[in-house]
């Protein structure tokens, strides 16, 4: 039976108490960074898991189904949460599908077996029995170490990428920028930050980049496409690599990414594993903040009570301003994304 | 346990407004239910102070507690957001009537463990408490006297929540914040001028002075406010409190300072219908993120997002015709049918919205039908009502519950209510009454009632202008204040009379009434007599003329230490013109009245005489009434007589 045609399976109370936990904590700010919000959803599942009743495939996948959907639907913008709880329904997969053909072959994976796959899932997810607690551990482990290592490993390539002399342009602030240009700071280039929605915050990350000895000018968003002649590189990182190749990133990214494909500046896009969503449509993705950066509360006035503001968080930019991701396992096109998020998740884990 | 205890955050929600600004909607159930942008105003407090690091909430309801406690273990058992994080009780008392009862009330139940943060269920907010609250820590360890810490949002001269609401002005210690002056003044005030005393520009080294500033009624308090309030039985409401602590900084060791929120932290109170809409529309144009309509009550997207802040539930079901302008809201499972145009409304569940149907500025709740080519202009409509074809409904109409209005009704700034209501409070100025419904124009509010205006941004309130059968007083519509102490003078003679105290004591009662409203001397002799023809007693009672006699005779001192002077006496004479028209009881006794006082030698006759005469010039209603009549020539033949007989 596949597990996309089973019942909708509601949670145990105790969960949806921890699920809400865990949402108010982003909503509140209390966890931040989507390196973090990954982390705390592996452990929200991790206890998901342990705590199920009947620890068989089918229960599990059903359980981490639930958790999955309702932290969407009350998240819709946390992708990476979501893509959390679809690796660790690929792991639930693998598992299953190791323990029932372990009397056929011993671990690993071989080509015939590839072929075959989608099928044999199919056919043993519903009869298995076992209790998977044991083995997902080890899995669950895997996961999280990956999750814990894959900003230090992006940033180990920095030095591939950035090279002396060059003068990179960033947008914005964020952690793994910061980090991906920090650990290239031997190579005596140039860095111009592009001032990002939250203005202070990139003012404070060029603070940070000049005390670490990177020479920084700071522009205003404004002038991005005057600079942009001179530029080598742009890195930036981004909110969600989609499956086509695209990417979902700070609100003002589009400006950036279309001044550089016209002056053939390559773009580097910094994106973990765990950012890599199969979500094709971001139609439905104009989040918006509140609009305070656009037009103050207090300049708002009776002449403007007809008017509409609006301060979107995310800005979409398509496959083809993208050069290069670089994912914690090395670079890769944008036209390679698709396939590598089948590598990561299961075909019928996209949709929850 | 305990250790954890004391750090967690304590809040109190205060969940009336003591006031009938959204009357008659909120006539049969809590403030805190009133649908703000398709989800009750409880929620809005209750999600912000859960984000806002707030670990434990009172709701103090005055009224309609069992309804708020059933809506609150419905949420918690829905898994609300903010159930999760948060410690939610409910306290109920039936006999608190304004804020300063609520403060004495959790004075002596004793569960403020230390700072705490004091709000009403009308704030609408995104800021996040925990941080201010530290804030108001900090001053509290420079100044061992802080009292509270009061929060304004700053906001255009012109904006709907300064010009809807009553202004303010403060004048603040530029360093340290520190309050120094508070000034509320009335709607619409045309004061140009402030004064600002000396010393204050003196003792400080910078002053800050505000003038536009949005009462956002969230302050942070020290521990020491329930006590203060215990102390100073004459603080009724926060203004109160502050204007006492401004007044007396030196005799209550308090001070007060304040704290405006940066451009991102959004707050505003719900206090009257203008203010509903700006909130509304504050909400629709994501100034609360957060809390957004797509977050949702319980943390489930149910709406899909267009354009022009246009939001519609993911079940609602819009015709290929219908065109939506913007800011607009519908609700789960309505339905909107060909032709319709919709901009600026709030649609709630369930409704069914018919052809050709206008809606403009209108805020419509669950359940309603609307049948085809209605017109809805500005206009509220609450749950369960239905709109027949061809209605026009306009400038501020509100229409209570389960109303049903006829086919090509034309309703301008009316107010409906269902009969199934109780009646009471009908003022029979019904022109066009149909048995389905009553029309009742309305004037009752007092001075600050707002409505619907014929366009978001108008300043013109459509109540202003509406007549009413109260508009034939001299000073009418009476101020809250005045009101309040009418009813406390009311009181106390009805104790008095019925436990037979002593007058002194009752005169001293009455005087300190007075000086916590501040009512004036003249207003004070006029109260006084309206309440001892007010006295409850009058109404149970089938011999009035007796029982006044009864009253007057007991109350003589009362009566002897008030009306001396000419002056007091008009006062006297103008409180029985007004309670004659306003008590039913004394209906055609007028003359009976007066006679009993200038029996009882309170009133002189030349005062009498003159009174008779301003009553006639004024064409008061009860000129020609015949009592009055028969006493006037009864007094002009005694005067006559005793003249003849010198």
């Amino acid at each position: 039976m596949s597990l996309t045609e089973g019942p909708v399976k509601e949670l145990d109370d105790k969960f949806v108490d921890l699920i809400g936990k865990f949402v108010s904590d982003i909503k509140t700010g209390k966890l931040k960074g989507s390196n973090n919000v990954a982390l705390a959803m592996v452990t929200l599942l991790e206890t998901i898991i342990s705590d199920s009743q009947n620890a068989t495939a089918y229960e599990l996948c059903g359980a981490v189904r639930a958790a999955g959907r309702r932290v969407m639907s009350a998240l819709p913008h946390e992708l990476v949460a979501a893509n959390v709880a679809r690796r660790m329904l690929r792991a639930i997969r693998d598992e299953n599908r190791a323990h029932a053909n372990q009397s056929v072959e011993a671990s690993g994976e071989s080509l015939q077996r590839l072929v075959l796959a989608a099928s044999a899932r199919r056919a043993t997810l519903g009869s298995a029995q076992q209790d998977l607690r044991e083995p997902l551990r080890d899995q669950i482990a895997e996961l999280r170490g990956e999750l814990e290592s894959s900003i230090s490993s992006i940033c180990g390539q920095a030095k591939e990428h950035v090279n002396g002399d060059e003068l990179i342009l960033t947008y914005g602030s964020s952690a793994i920028a910061e980090r991906f240009l920090r650990a290239a700071a031997h190579r005596k280039y140039k860095l111009i930050v592009a001032e990002g929605a939250e203005q202070s915050e990139s003012h404070a990350m060029a603070n940070r980049l000049s005390a670490a000895g990177v020479p920084v000018t700071v522009i205003s968003s404004a002038s991005i496409y005057a600079v942009m002649s001179r530029v080598n590189k742009v890195v930036i990182s981004v909110k969600a690599a989609m499956g086509g190749g695209a990417v979902l990133a700070e609100a003002g990214l589009h400006a950036v990414t279309q001044a550089a494909r016209h002056y053939c500046v390559p773009v580097l896009a910094l994106a973990p594993l765990y950012k890599l969503s199969p979500v094709h449509d971001v139609s439905h993705f104009n989040a918006y903040a509140a609009p305070h950066t656009a037009l103050p509360y207090d300049r708002h006035e009776l002449a403007t009570d007809n008017m509409h503001v609006y301060a979107p968080m995310y800005d979409f930019a398509p496959p083809d301003h993208i050069t290069l991701f670089i994912t914690n396992l090395g670079g890769s096109s944008p036209s390679y994304m698709y396939r590598m998020l089948s590598e990561l998740y299961d075909l019928n884990d996209y949709v929850f | 346990m305990e250790i954890d205890k004391d750090n967690v955050v304590q809040a109190v929600v205060i969940m009336d407004t003591f006031n009938s600004h959204f009357s008659p909607i909120c006539d049969n159930k809590p403030m805190g239910l009133l649908p703000v942008a398709g989800v009750p105003l409880i929620n809005y407090i209750l999600e912000s102070l859960s984000n806002g690091g707030v670990g434990e909430v009172i709701l103090f309801c005055c009224k309609y507690g069992q309804k708020i406690k059933d809506y609150i273990r419905k949420c918690i058992e829905d898994k609300a957001v903010w159930s999760v994080s948060m410690e939610v009780q409910v306290m109920m008392s039936d006999t608190c009537q304004t804020m300063g009862d609520v403060m004495r009330e959790i004075d002596a139940a004793g569960i403020i463990r230390g700072n705490f943060i004091l709000t009403g269920v009308n704030s609408v907010t995104n800021i996040n408490f925990a941080s201010l609250l530290e804030q108001h820590k900090q001053i509290c360890k420079k100044d061992k006297g802080a009292a509270m810490t009061l929060v304004y949002k700053k906001v255009a001269w012109e904006h709907p929540l300064i010009s809807a609401d009553k202004p303010i002005f403060l004048a603040a210690d530029a360093n340290t914040n520190k309050v120094l002056m508070h000034q509320k003044y009335k709607q619409k005030s045309t004061v140009k001028s402030i004064s600002l005393p000396l010393e204050i520009v003196l003792n400080h080294s910078e002053v800050k002075l505000h003038h536009n500033l949005a009462d956002a009624s969230i302050a942070l308090c020290s521990p020491s406010v329930p006590p203060l309030f215990s102390d100073n039985f004459d603080f009724q409401t926060r203004d109160d409190f502050i204007h006492g602590i401004l007044i007396n900084e030196e005799i209550l060791a308090s001070s007060l300072y304040y704290t405006l929120l940066k451009g991102h932290q959004y707050a505003a109170t719900v206090t009257n219908w203008k203010t509903y809409q700006t909130v509304c529309r504050d909400v629709l144009h994501n100034w609360t993120y957060p809390i957004t309509i797509e977050a949702g009550l319980y943390n489930q997207n149910n709406y899909i997002t267009m354009r022009n802040h246009i939001f519609r539930a993911k079940s609602s079901t819009l015709s290929r015709s219908c065109s939506l302008e913007e800011d607009v809201l519908i609700g789960a499972q309505t339905q909107i049918n060909d032709n319709t145009i919709i901009s600026k409304s709030m649609i709630g569940k369930n409704c069914v919205i018919g052809n050709n149907v206008t809606i403009k500025g209108s805020h419509i709740m669950n359940n309603v039908v609307i049948k085809d080519n209605c017109t809805v202009v500005h206009s509220f409509i609450d749950d369960n009502c239905i709109i027949e074809e061809k209605c026009v409904i306009e400038n501020g109409t509100i229409i209570a519950s389960n109303v049903v209005v006829e086919a090509g009704s034309q309703l301008k700034g009316n107010i409906l209510e269902s009969t199934e209501v109780e009646k009471e409070k009908t003022l029979m100025k019904s022109t066009s009454e149909s048995t389905e419904w009553e029309n009742e124009s309305s004037g009752s509010g007092g001075d600050d009632f707002i409505g619907f205006e014929k366009t978001w941004s108008d300043s013109e309130s459509c109540y202003s202008s509406e007549g009413s059968d109260e508009s034939s007083l001299p000073d009418s519509p009476v101020p809250e204040d005045t009101n309040i102490f009418l009813q406390e003078v009311i009181d106390s003679l009805a104790r008095g009379y019925e436990e037979k105290l002593k007058n002194d004591y009752l005169i001293l009662e009455i005087n300190s009434s007075r000086y916590a409203y501040n009512i004036q001397l003249h207003e004070v002799n006029f109260f006084v007599v309206r309440a001892l023809l007010s006295i409850p007693v009058l109404a149970e009672n089938k011999n009035i003329v007796n029982t006044v006699k009864d009253i007057l005779k007991y109350f003589r001192p009362v009566l002897a230490n008030y009306i001396k002077t000419k002056s007091s006496i008009m006062d006297c004479l103008r409180a029985v013109e007004d309670s004659c028209i306003k008590c039913e009881w004394l209906d055609g006794k007028a003359g009976q009245i007066l006679h009993l006082l200038y029996e009882a030698d309170v009133v002189d006759e030349d005062s009498l005489l003159e009174w008779y005469k301003d009553l006639q010039e004024n064409e008061s209603p009860i000129a020609d009434q015949q009592s009055l009549i028969k006493f006037f020539d009864w007094l002009e033949e005694a005067s006559e007589e005793s003249d003849e007989s010198e």
